[in-house]
């Protein structure tokens, strides 16, 4: 493990987190990712906390998308005439 | 200076019929503005259950206000959006009102609201097709690297640059982003997004009800239920 750090430190042109960096986002994310959360382990390998970032973030702005569906389905779909809709509309639109 | 960039951006979406439409609109944004304001202070007045209020609370409700301002000065009738342009609309403004909660202090709130200001101009179509292409390259690559893994089970030391790129690439504004404030971007965006997440939720959850007609004028009631449950 030590010894691919270190060819991966001589690497030029790859982005790279330094192991610091990657414990501070280790112990916040694993407050906020329930994947990371689960694993409890102090050892959570660089790439699995990226992979789960990364999926987490797809995730919620994924849910965001499907939001924006709803509330865009809705808004198209009340009846004209409804105190519903009189309602909904002065709030929202 | 932020909610006047909301507000310029959301008129920006109404195009050529944005003075003929706020003529048409003022009374309702007047007489809305009262509902909103009702009913945010009813939305924003905390539980009384708990003495503390949580911060990712603070964050909704900050959220909710600012969304809430721009889906008004932005959707308008019917006629005029498709069910797919208003998503667009409602998609963009959520966005921008994130980015405005955070006052544009970090590097993704600037990135948003930037993209914001530009929406609707032909050059954000190709750039959304080349970030959809860019995503699907993304996919496929990592299908590839986990089959090879798995046969090989080495490489990881190049999959943790790889995963880098991947994430500046999910981060607004990321491409510029060095790898120190990298993480605390990913950190600060990960809790707005799901403070968005949230407010979306509610407001939705709430619309719905009201669609059903289950929703009575106890605004506060219904309201506080869909954001406590």
């Amino acid at each position: 493990m030590s010894s691919s750090r270190r060819s991966r430190s001589r690497q030029s042109g790859v982005p790279r987190i330094t192991d610091d960096q990657l414990a501070h986002l280790v112990s916040k994310l694993q407050h906020l990712i329930p994947e990371l959360r689960r694993s409890r382990s102090d050892k959570v390998a660089a790439s699995k906390v990226l992979q789960e970032t990364c999926d987490y973030i797809r995730s919620l702005r994924r849910e965001v998308d499907d939001l924006s569906d709803r509330l865009s389905e809705l808004l198209a779909s009340t009846d004209m005439d409804s105190e519903q809709a009189a309602i909904m509309r002065s709030l929202l639109m | 200076m932020h909610v006047l960039a909301c507000a310029v951006l959301c008129l920006s979406l109404l195009g050529p019929h944005t003075p003929f439409l706020l003529t048409l609109l003022s009374p309702y944004i007047f007489i809305s503005s009262f509902f909103v304001s009702d009913s945010l202070s009813r939305i924003c007045s905390t539980s009384t259950k708990g003495s503390m209020r949580r911060p990712c609370d603070s964050l909704k409700r900050e959220f909710l206000k600012k969304w809430m301002t721009g889906l008004q000065s932005c959707s308008s009738s019917n006629k005029d959006m498709s069910i797919l342009e208003r998503k667009k609309a409602i998609k963009l403004s959520a966005d921008v009102a994130m980015a405005c909660a955070r006052n544009g202090a970090t590097c993704w709130s600037r990135a948003l609201i930037a993209a914001g200001a530009h929406s609707g101009h032909s050059n954000k179509r190709i750039r959304s097709k080349k970030i959809l292409k860019r995503s699907c390259r993304i996919r496929t690559r990592r299908k590839r690297r986990s089959k090879c893994a798995a046969q090989v089970g080495r490489a990881s030391w190049i999959s943790v640059g790889k995963r880098t790129r991947i994430l500046k690439s999910l981060i607004p504004g990321g491409e510029s982003m060095n790898e120190a404030s990298l993480v605390e971007e990913t950190l600060d965006y990960i809790t707005y997004l799901r403070a968005q997440v949230d407010g979306m939720r509610s407001l939705v959850d709430a619309s719905e009800l009201c669609r059903l007609g289950k929703w009575k004028w106890k605004l506060a009631g219904t309201v506080e239920a869909c954001m406590y449950k």
